[in-house]
């Protein structure tokens, strides 16, 4: 029993520091109104100097691409291309694809890509022979791209002499289920805040798309890792650790809207694959040539984090249940509800988050959802404890392929009516 | 709104730093040095030891020895943050001076605490924006009042309450706004409220100093967000503590929380109007006013001015609640209601002083081309003028009544019966004896059994303590009369029956505060 209340307690307190610190880091941008302001940069200046290369790789997604294509194509900056990545197995998606090319033919490009296993780094790495721009840009092909984007990620280069600008990224339909309004939240705290404590630190798992990298920074890297899952999170651990500089570009108005997996199932998928990209990015161990002993513990924190956060949101409320109804000690019983003092005021804060989400991006927020987030905060936790515990898994029995994310176009405004006839 | 946000910061300008100021830590400190010797001197003498003292006292000794949160049955008469508080530093002094009465040790670590409180007094006068001389005014106003320099040395969780409820208001008012601040500010405001509920009322003040100091700024929502997690989250501890022991809500059997919370709103006698002469309350405001007039008038009259100023606000609105809460009718008002009063009513002073003064000045600055003029000529005096006179004012109203009240603080002994009595105690064999709240924690340092010592009242309220004397009355070898064993005579059969049949074999004091050793005549009828 002694023993049973030691191990009670470490474990309340392990998990009671991690839950604080990731709530810390989650909230950084909010600091002070000085970190807040800080975060902002000039608008525009109205020139274009530099030219891009906009990736986009299509897999299975003829539903989407078209629409994808035609939104890149009003972009308000004068020099890009865009090269569509199709795989020689998957015709449909090639047809769409050669279709809107010739819709363009000065702009769009059409690139075939032949290795045998297909998944995302590999179709990137086929097309980067084909690139002539100064900076290539990744898309998916579900992406809603703002015109006015490369205007802005154009200046962020020239103003600050960065090698990588990230772009923000927005899941937009949270009223579509209520895993989705937790993924929504999710993503808007890490580009709108997260994002920056990591640029800050020198340490940046990149986001897989509306990243922008200079070309030649690129090619001198060796391009994408085509064995890794979470290739855009190893290229930016690649990068940050040759000292590249990475900047955040971020605002509401010209953020990429994407749309949340169509299914709890797909989004267990999606993230199993993080999760593992995560730990394989870890085990690779490019993040130990960081320069600095603090941005080796962020890149270690946070390649493990996923598997933290995973067991703690199982394990607080199950040792909160413990607690309550084993007839533990007062004393232990009260030091196992630590850790949910982080957790509450996590939700808390997603609570406020979620307001300021729908004023962000001009979405009614009504009361049911904020009953959602608080009723759903339990299941999703579940769901990424079971993404991180099958990650976990299949990285032992290396099953490595790629599970595909598909993507029905619930994000955008018409396109759920079209799916669905 | 089409603007970028990115990480990196424009790199720091590389000058060296300015030198930081430290006036403001070297007049704070000095002054609360200061006050903390006047505080400190004869604290062991001065006031008489109350029976609230002793009570927490023993609480902290209870939690010490790990003995639950009080070394009765805990019903939840108070939430018990302050004597786990008191806990941390009494063993300190008991240890160091273990010839002192207990309770005059344990004044000695409210020391530090109220050292914190008059340093907040200032944070917190600053940070409303008043002038350094204006926040050491504050200060002063505060640290020199008798009433402070009495009630402030006595073992009353409302000191611990006010001290940090002053600190949620100084975080509340962070002057970087920053976001950890604020969830600070609501744990602080929480461990306030844990350690004397009725502190509770005066959370809007800090509301509105967090709103006051995010007007105008992008993190507004998420400060109150960080506000509520801090306050919620640590103040839920307590029910917390409740639920687990299955003692939340009212039962057979066993205390609860909703029970006691249910008896201290509606089955608690109220102390009648402060107006009504005679009433309870009346008589406590008298007292109030016979040890410091001065604090309390001028400072209900800041009060209600100051409720006009914007920057005052938080403070002004803490004062006018515990004057509307004191003056509403009927309601059950304790003695120490008044050191939850003191420092808002102290800052409201000096930030009021500040506000006249800087518009005097502002009145007295000659026009640019008026200079030379009869009138410049006047107003340019307005100033020292209206400074001379507030000094005058002070050496004629206020210094002579402080002085009375502040000599008597620092001279008095109004202790020694109890020194003696439990010098007496001490040198007898342990034994059972019935005693007041004070000597209680004086018998059990001296080796009496801490169940055979025994708080006078529990012998008729406590069923738990009549089941260890199954005899009565005649399991009890000796009984200590004080006066607040014989506050209300015939209320407690068990007392007033030890109290018949019982002789005095020693007795100690004057008449008005006459404590007896009265040994049992257990053969008598």
């Amino acid at each position: 029993m002694a023993l049973a209340a030691v191990i009670m307690i470490l474990v309340s307190l392990v998990l009671a520091v991690f839950a604080a610190v990731t709530l810390w880091w989650t909230m950084h941008a909010w600091r002070t109104p000085e970190t807040l302001a800080g975060t902002r940069f000039a608008p525009p200046d109205g020139e274009q100097h530099l030219t891009f290369s906009l990736l986009l790789p299509a897999r299975h997604e003829k539903a989407v691409l078209e629409h994808t294509v035609e939104r890149l194509l009003r972009s308000t900056h004068e020099a890009f291309e865009i090269i569509i990545i199709v795989g020689h197995d998957d015709p449909e998606t090639a047809e769409v694809a050669h279709r809107v090319a010739a819709t363009a033919p000065a702009r769009i490009l059409v690139v075939t890509d032949h290795n045998e296993q297909k998944n995302k780094p590999r179709a990137l790495n086929t097309a980067l022979p084909y690139v002539r721009g100064d900076v290539v840009g990744v898309f998916d092909a579900e992406d809603q791209v703002h015109p006015l984007l490369l205007e802005h990620v154009d200046h962020a280069f020239r103003a600050t002499g960065a090698d990588v600008v990230q772009g923000g990224v927005q899941l937009i339909n949270f009223h579509s289920s209520w895993y989705s309004l937790h993924n929504c939240l999710e993503y808007f705290f890490w580009f709108r805040s997260r994002l920056h404590l990591h640029a800050k630190k020198g340490f940046i798992p990149l986001g897989g798309n509306t990243v922008f990298v200079r070309a030649d920074v690129l090619r001198e890297a060796n391009g994408w890792d085509g064995t890794c899952l979470a290739e855009d999170c190893d290229l930016g651990v690649r990068l940050s650790s040759r000292g590249k500089k990475v900047i955040v570009a971020y605002d509401s108005t010209i953020v990429t809207r994407e749309e949340t997996p169509h299914s709890v199932g797909a989004l267990l998928k999606q993230r199993t694959r993080w999760h593992q990209g995560f730990l394989q990015v870890l085990r690779k161990g490019e993040w130990r040539r960081l320069p600095t002993w603090r941005a080796r513990m962020l890149a270690r924190y946070t390649l493990t984090s996923p598997f933290l956060q995973a067991f703690s949101g199982v394990v607080i409320p199950v040792g909160v249940a413990i607690a309550i109804w084993a007839q533990l000690p007062v004393f232990v019983a009260l030091i196992t509800f630590l850790p949910v003092l982080p957790m509450a005021a996590t939700l808390m804060f997603q609570i406020v988050g979620l307001h300021d989400f729908g004023q962000q991006y001009d979405l009614r927020i009504r009361w049911h959802h904020y009953l959602k987030l608080v009723l759903g905060s339990f299941p999703y936790a579940l769901v990424l404890s079971t993404a991180a515990l099958r990650a976990v898994w299949r990285e032992y029995t290396g099953r490595r392929n790629w599970e595909l994310t598909a993507h029905v176009g619930a994000h955008l405004p018409a396109a759920p009516q079209k799916v669905a006839a | 709104m089409t603007v970028l946000e990115l990480v990196r910061e424009t790199p720091p300008p590389v000058v060296t730093p300015p030198r930081k100021d430290r006036t403001d830590f070297t007049i704070a400190v000095g002054l609360t040095t200061l006050v903390l010797a006047l505080l400190a001197w004869n604290i062991t003498g001065f006031p008489t030891a109350s029976d609230d003292e002793g009570t927490y006292l023993a609480q902290a000794w209870a939690v010490q020895n790990g003995q639950g949160l009080a070394h009765y049955t805990y019903w939840y008469d108070h939430p018990p943050l302050a004597w786990i508080q008191l806990a941390a530093f009494s063993w300190l002094p008991a240890w160091v001076a273990p010839s002192l009465l207990a309770v005059a040790a344990g004044r000695i670590a409210m020391l530090p605490l109220q050292a914190a409180g008059l340093l907040l007094v200032y944070v917190v006068g600053r940070r409303i924006g008043l002038p350094r001389w204006a926040a050491a005014v504050g200060l002063l106003t505060y640290g020199l009042s008798p009433l402070f320099l009495t009630m402030g040395r006595q073992i009353y969780l409302d000191s611990f309450a006010v001290v940090w409820i002053l600190a949620a208001l100084a975080l509340a008012l962070s002057p970087r706004k920053h976001l950890w601040h604020y969830a600070a500010a609501g744990a602080a405001a929480a461990i306030g409220v844990l350690s004397k509920e009725t502190i509770l009322v005066i959370l809007p003040a800090v509301l509105v100093a967090m709103w006051q100091n995010t007007a105008r700024s992008t993190t507004r929502p998420w400060a109150f967000g960080a506000f509520a997690s801090g306050l919620v989250l640590v103040g839920c501890f307590y029910p917390l503590y409740a639920l687990l022991r299955g003692e939340l809500f009212p039962g057979e059997g066993h205390v609860s929380l909703f029970g006691a919370i249910q008896f201290q709103l509606g089955s608690r006698s109220g102390s009648g109007s402060i107006f009504a002469a005679g009433s309870g309350a009346n008589e406590l405001l008298h007292s109030w006013l016979y040890y410091d007039s001065v604090l309390l008038v001028a400072g209900s009259v800041a009060t209600v001015a100051g409720l006009f100023l914007r920057r005052l606000r938080p403070v002004t609105v803490a004062g006018a609640i515990l004057i509307a809460v004191a003056l509403r009718p009927g309601g059950y008002l304790p003695a120490m209601y008044v050191v939850q009063v003191l420092p808002f009513f102290a800052i409201a002073i000096a930030g009021v002083l500040a506000f006249v003064f800087a518009r005097i000045s502002a009145w007295g600055k000659p026009a640019p081309d008026a200079t030379g003029s009869t009138g410049a000529r006047a107003r340019r005096w307005a100033t020292p003028a209206a400074a001379a006179l507030a000094l005058v004012l002070v050496a004629v109203v206020v210094a002579p009544r402080w002085y009375i009240g502040d000599r008597r603080a620092l001279t008095a002994n109004d202790n020694a019966a109890y020194v003696e009595a439990a010098h007496y105690l001490r040198a007898q064999p342990p034994s059972t004896v019935v005693v007041d709240d004070v000597l209680w924690l004086d018998c059990v340092n001296a080796g009496y059994p801490s169940d055979r010592v025994i708080w006078f009242y529990k012998l008729d309220l406590d069923s738990e303590v009549a089941a260890r004397l199954p005899g009565g009355w005649r399991d009890v070898d000796y009984i200590v009369s004080t006066p607040a064993v014989r506050q209300d005579p015939g209320t407690l059969p068990t007392v007033t029956a030890l109290l018949r049949n019982s002789t005095v074999i020693a007795s100690f004091g004057p008449a008005d505060g006459l404590i007896e050793i009265r040994r049992v005549n257990k053969e008598s009828a």
